[in-house]
C-alpha cells in the first residue's frame, strides 16, 4: 500500500510539476519587468537618465528573453497565457516608443508610458471580455418569474407560518 | 514603514493577550462549545460576520473575484444579508435552539438518526480543514508581499495567535474577539471605498471610465447578468443562490450557527442573526466596489498585478500612507483570524461532539470531552499547517473544496426545510435523498462538467427533495415523540418546554446557571420584524440601484 501511495505521489508530481512551475515562472519574469520598468519612472524623477536607461534595458531583456519565449510556447501548447501573448504587439510597440522617449528625455511622457507598459502586461480582469447584455424573455420568466417569485414566496409563507406559531402559541399558554 | 510594524506588533499582542485573558473560567464542554450561553445579540452579530468574513471568503478572495468579474461579486453580500442571514434568523435558528443541540449535525441526529450526523459531520471537518489552511496560505501570502516577511514564520505566528485564545477559551473567547476584531475591520478597513471614489470621480465617474472610455460591457457593473455571463448567469445566482446556497451556508455551516447557540436568549440569537445583515451588506463596500474601481488605478500608476487575488494588496500597499496602512493590516488580519477561530472551534466541536462522544469514546465525564475539545482543536491546527504547502500549490484545494460545498449545501436544503416543515419526512427517506442528491451533485459536475455552481446547488436540491418525499411516503411514518418540538406543526403546548429542557440535558447543552427568563417586550430598535424589514428593503434598494 504505501509503495502504491508513493508511486501516485511521484506520478502525480511529474505531472503536475511542469504545469506549476510555468505558471510561477511566468509571474515571476512579468514581476522582474514590471519592477524594472518602476525603477525607469524613480530614476526619471531623479533626473537619473543612465539608470534609467540600465533599469529600461533590463526590462527590455527580461521581455525578449523570458517573457515573450515563455508566451509564445505556451500558445503552441497549453494556451493559458493567451491573455498575455493577445497583447505582446502592443507591449512591444510600447516598449520602442519608451526607447524613444528616454533618447530624447521627453520627462513628461515617460511615466504614462511606463505604466501603461505595466498594464499591458498585468492581469486583465476577465469580465472585461463579456459582452453585452442579452436578456432574453426566458430570462425574465426564469428569473424573476420563478426566482423572485420564489424568494417572496419563501418569505410570505415564513411569515404566515411565524404568524400562526405565535397565535396558537399565544392561546395554548393563555396569553 | 516601521510605524505598520509596530501596529501590526500591537495588534497581534492584544489579541494574544485579551484571548488568554477571556479563557478564564472555562470549566465544562457546555463553557467551551457553547459560551456557556451567555453572549448578547451584539456580540452575536459581530461574531457571525467577522467569522463569515476572511481572506478567502471576504477580502482577498472575493476582492479578487471582483477584480476580475465586477460589481456581480457583490451578489453574495446583497443576497446573503436578506436571504441568508435574515430567513435563517427568522425561520430555522429556533428550531435548534428547541433540539438543545450542540452542532448542525447533531440536529440532523435528533430528527433523523445517526447515519446522516456521521456522513454531514465529516463533510464540513473537511472542508473547514482545507478552509483553515486556505486561509492561513492566504494570509500569509498577503502579509509577505506587503510587508517583505517571510512566509512560513508569519503562518506560525497567525496560528500561534489564533490557536492559542481558540484552544484556551472555546466559542466564549472567539466570539468576544470576534466582536473586536468586527470593529477593527469596520474601522479599519471603510475608509478604502472612500478614498478611492474619491480618486475616480465617484461611482457615476467609475462608471463613465470603465464604460465609455475603456468600452466595457455594462455587465462589469450588473449584480444580475443575463444567462449567459460565464461566472454567474443571473437567474441562477436568483434561484441557486438566494434559496439554496446562502441559506444553506447560514443554517448549515457549523461555525455559524454555533455563534447563534452560545447567545444567553433565543432573541438575541435571532436579533443577532439578523442585524448580522447589515454589516454583511457593508461588506459589498470594503472589499467589491473597491476591487470593481482597481483597474483604474492600476493602469493610471503602473502597478502591475500578477494575478486576481493579489490584487487587494497590490492596491492597499500603493495607495495607503504609513500608519494608515498598518491600521488596515491589522483590520485584515482581524478578518483572518476570525475566520479560522471560528471554523478551528467548530471543527473541534463537531469532531469531539459529532464523532468522538457519540462514536467513539461515550459515557465519560463532562471534563473528559472538554479536555478532548482542546486536544482536538490542537490536533486541527497541526493538520491545516501541513495541508498549508499543498494548498499553496494545488488548484485540486479549490476543486474539493467547492465540490464539497455543492455536494453539502443543496440537499442539506432539502432535508432542513422537510425536517421542520414536513412531520411526515423520516429517517430512510432523509438518508436516501441526501445520499441520491449528494451524488447527483457530483455526477453533475464531474460527468457532465457543469462549472456553475449555483446550478450544481439548485439541481441538486431539487433532486434531494424529490427523493426524500418519495422515499419517506413508501416508508414508515416517524414517531410522533421523535419530532415532537422539532417541525412547524408541532404541539406548541407547555410540553415543547419539557421536551427542549430535557434534550437539553440529555445533551449536554444545558448550563449549569441557566439565566432568568424574563418575557419582555424589547424596545423599537431592537424589534427583530423592524430590523428584518430594514434590511430587506435596503437590499431591494440595493438590486434595483445596481441590478
Amino acid at each position: 500500500m504505501r509503495k502504491v501511495i508513493l508511486l501516485l505521489v511521484a506520478v502525480s508530481t511529474l505531472i503536475f510539476a511542469p504545469s506549476v512551475l510555468a505558471q510561477e515562472k511566468i509571474i515571476d519574469v512579468r514581476q522582474e519587468m514590471a519592477d524594472n520598468l518602476t525603477l525607469v519612472k524613480t530614476a526619471v524623477k531623479n533626473n537619473d537618465w543612465t539608470a534609467a536607461q540600465n533599469s529600461f534595458d533590463k526590462a527590455k531583456d527580461t521581455w525578449q528573453n523570458e517573457v515573450k519565449p515563455l508566451l509564445i510556447e505556451d500558445e503552441k501548447t497549453e494556451k493559458r497565457f493567451s491573455e498575455y501573448f493577445g497583447r505582446m504587439d502592443e507591449v512591444g510597440e510600447g516598449l520602442n516608443n519608451l526607447a524613444l522617449l528616454l533618447a530624447s528625455k521627453k520627462e513628461a511622457e515617460i511615466e504614462s508610458k511606463v505604466n501603461e507598459i505595466i498594464w499591458g502586461i498585468s492581469h486583465h480582469p476577465r469580465g472585461f471580455e463579456v459582452g453585452p447584455p442579452k436578456y432574453s424573455v426566458w430570462d425574465w420568466v426564469f428569473g424573476l418569474g420563478i426566482g423572485l417569485g420564489w424568494c417572496v414566496f419563501a418569505i410570505f409563507f415564513g411569515l404566515y407560518l411565524r404568524k400562526s406559531y405565535y397565535r396558537r402559541y399565544a392561546k395554548q399558554s393563555g396569553i | 514603514m516601521p510605524s505598520d510594524f509596530i501596529i501590526i506588533g500591537l495588534y497581534l499582542a492584544l489579541m494574544f493577550t485579551a484571548g488568554i485573558f477571556f479563557s478564564r473560567n472555562i470549566k465544562s464542554t457546555a463553557d467551551y462549545f457553547l459560551a456557556a450561553r451567555s453572549a448578547p445579540w451584539f456580540w452575536i452579530m459581530g461574531a457571525v460576520w467577522a467569522t463569515n468574513i476572511g481572506f478567502l471568503h471576504g477580502y482577498l478572495a472575493h476582492g479578487g473575484a471582483a477584480y476580475e468579474w465586477g460589481l456581480i461579486q457583490a451578489n453574495f453580500e446583497w443576497f446573503q444579508g436578506p436571504f441568508g442571514y435574515v430567513l435563517t434568523g427568522l425561520f430555522f435558528i429556533a428550531f435548534y435552539w428547541r433540539a438543545g443541540i450542540f452542532t448542525v449535525p447533531h440536529f440532523l441526529e435528533t430528527r433523523y438518526g445517526s447515519g446522516i450526523r456521521v456522513i454531514y459531520s465529516i463533510g464540513w471537518l473537511i472542508f473547514f480543514i482545507i478552509t483553515i489552511a486556505a486561509e492561513l496560505y492566504l494570509g500569509g501570502m498577503f502579509l509577505k508581499n506587503i510587508l517583505h516577511i517571510p512566509f512560513w514564520p508569519t503562518v506560525f505566528v497567525l496560528t500561534a495567535v489564533v490557536g492559542t485564545y481558540t484552544l484556551l477559551g472555546g466559542l466564549g473567547a472567539a466570539i468576544m474577539m470576534e466582536f473586536v476584531q468586527f470593529v477593527i475591520m469596520m474601522v479599519g478597513t471603510m475608509p478604502l471605498v472612500f478614498i478611492l471614489l474619491n480618486m475616480v470621480g465617484g461611482f457615476e465617474g467609475l462608471k463613465d471610465v470603465l464604460l465609455t472610455q475603456w468600452n466595457i460591457s455594462p455587465q462589469y457593473f450588473s449584480v444580475l447578468p443575463d444567462n449567459h455571463h460565464p461566472y454567474g448567469p443571473g437567474p441562477w445566482i436568483i434561484l441557486g443562490q438566494c434559496f439554496v446556497v446562502t441559506i444553506g451556508w447560514c443554517a448549515g455551516h457549523q461555525s455559524m450557527v454555533q455563534r447563534n447557540l452560545g447567545a444567553r436568549s433565543l432573541y438575541d440569537s435571532k436579533l443577532g442573526y439578523v442585524v448580522a445583515g447589515l454589516p454583511k451588506t457593508l461588506g459589498a463596500f470594503l472589499y467589491i466596489v473597491p476591487m470593481v474601481a482597481a483597474p483604474i488605478i492600476f493602469a493610471q500608476r503602473g502597478i502591475f498585478v500578477e494575478k486576481a487575488d493579489a490584487a487587494y494588496g497590490k492596491l492597499i500597499l500603493n495607495l495607503l500612507p504609513a500608519g494608515m496602512l498598518g491600521l488596515f493590516i491589522a483590520g485584515l488580519v482581524s478578518a483572518g483570524l476570525s475566520s479560522i477561530s471560528g471554523v478551528l472551534n467548530s471543527s473541534s466541536t463537531i469532531v469531539i461532539k459529532d464523532i468522538y462522544e457519540r462514536f467513539i469514546v461515550k459515557g465519560k465525564a463532562d471534563h473528559h470531552y472538554f479536555v478532548a475539545g482542546r486536544v482536538a482543536t490542537f490536533g486541527i491546527i497541526v493538520a491545516s499547517l501541513l495541508l498549508v504547502s499543498i494548498v499553496a500549490k494545488s488548484p485540486l484545494i479549490m476543486w474539493l473544496e467547492q465540490t464539497l460545498l455543492a455536494i453539502l449545501l443543496g440537499p442539506f436544503m432539502a432535508i432542513l426545510i422537510l425536517a421542520i416543515f414536513w412531520r411526515r419526512t423520516n429517517t430512510p427517506g432523509s438518508l436516501i435523498g441526501y445520499l441520491v442528491g449528494s451524488a447527483f451533485a457530483i455526477y453533475y459536475q464531474q460527468v457532465l462538467g457543469q462549472r456553475v455552481f449555483f446550478k450544481i446547488s439548485w439541481w441538486s436540491f431539487v433532486v434531494a427533495l424529490a427523493v426524500t418525499v418519495v422515499a419517506s411516503l413508501l416508508t414508515k411514518r416517524p414517531k410522533p415523540e421523535k419530532v415532537e418540538g422539532l417541525t412547524w406543526e408541532s404541539d406548541f403546548h407547555a410540553r415543547v418546554g419539557e421536551i427542549t429542557e430535557q434534550r437539553a440535558v440529555n445533551n449536554g447543552t444545558k448550563v449549569t446557571e441557566m439565566p432568568e427568563i424574563k418575557v419582555t417586550i424589547p424596545p423599537w430598535y431592537l424589534n427583530l420584524k423592524y430590523w428584518a424589514t430594514g434590511i430587506l428593503l435596503a437590499q431591494l434598494a440595493l438590486l434595483f440601484f445596481f441590478g
